[in-house]
């Protein structure tokens, strides 16, 4: 999850996320050295004890200065393009989960090969036990397989919703009366939080998202639980 | 027309890469469209012939302009046939 006064990305969990993580240094990179660029130009345009300073006209920088940025704009949408068709690939999910969002809670359902489903409500801070997060823990978990594709269909019972979890790079809004897909690999065990991301009434930011990744045979014995207490 | 612009590319050679780079994209931002236009399964051209070309998608044909990981001529279809 997010720490305090955190100004980065959190730490990937899925590949698309690390892809997502390196096209960010590498546009960020950019950014960083025009601007470094620019700023140089202005502190030496306003120090230079240069005679000759307005010069009306000069070729040879004008085809440098649309080249040149022209050349950067590529270098950035080659990778960005990559990414969205990468975003976009389904490859034979190994398990299924529905997340249906509700005012305000979040409910998911297993139905590949029993009948699982369950309510997901946010733990209140008066609840909260010593080391819990604020307005993020929630009292059931998404639990799935570690390295397992995990195809979420995504969906809402009422209003706009979004499922969000930062960590996992995955954000699809849920829309009453229609079925979203998205998909997406855990790449490690953890707990990875999200928030509802589309406005949804009073307790839009009290419905929070919690996926906890865990090795297969602690996936299949929460399921056995789940399913006796259900 | 073209007397003009190339008037003007003569006495100022900086437009050369402007024009090449701006009708660059325009050319690719148009083929793109009619990519989309032509050969997108979400669009119905002919009424009669192809009423619903997206109910007539095989697996292995590639409907995205790019595939990064998946080969589309490999794959076999998993559901049932209507």
């Amino acid at each position: 999850m997010a720490h305090p006064s955190q100004l980065g990305f959190q730490d990937a969990a899925s590949p698309l996320m690390e892809e997502l993580l390196m096209f960010h240094d590498h546009a960020l990179l950019v950014v960083f050295l025009i601007s470094a660029f620019v700023l140089y130009i202005i502190l030496a345009m306003i120090t230079t004890n240069m005679t000759d300073k307005y010069i009306l006209d000069s070729q040879g920088v004008e085809i440098i200065w649309t080249i040149l940025p022209a050349l950067i704009l590529i270098l950035i949408a080659l990778p960005s393009l990559r990414i969205l068709y990468l975003m976009d690939e389904i490859d034979s999910p190994h398990l299924t989960v529905k997340a249906v969002g509700h005012q305000w809670y979040w409910s998911y359902e297993y139905t590949d090969y029993a009948d699982l489903a369950f309510d997901s409500y946010m733990i209140p801070p008066q609840d909260l036990t010593p080391g819990q997060f604020r307005l993020l823990e929630a009292d059931h978990r998404m639990v799935i397989p570690v390295m397992t594709p995990v195809r979420a269909l995504i969906s809402a019972e009422d209003v706009l919703h979004s499922w969000a979890v930062p960590a996992l790079g995955t954000k699809m809004d849920a829309v009453p009366g229609r079925l979203n897909q998205t998909t997406f690999v855990a790449s490690r065990p953890g707990v990875y939080y999200g928030q509802c991301s589309e406005i949804c009434g009073a307790n839009h930011s009290f419905m929070p998202i919690v996926v906890e990744v865990a090795p297969l045979e602690h996936f299949e014995a929460w399921s056995s639980l789940m399913l006796e207490d259900t | 027309m073209l007397a003009a612009i190339a008037k003007q590319l003569k006495s100022h050679p900086a437009l050369i890469p402007l024009l090449f780079f701006i009708s660059g994209g325009g050319a690719m931002s148009f083929m793109y469209l009619a990519r989309l236009g032509l050969k997108n399964p979400d669009v119905c051209w002919d009424r009669k012939n192809n009423p619903e070309p997206w109910n007539q998608m095989a697996p292995t044909d590639q409907y995205k302009f790019y595939s990064v990981n998946i080969d589309y001529s490999k794959l076999k279809k998993n559901g049932p046939d209507f």
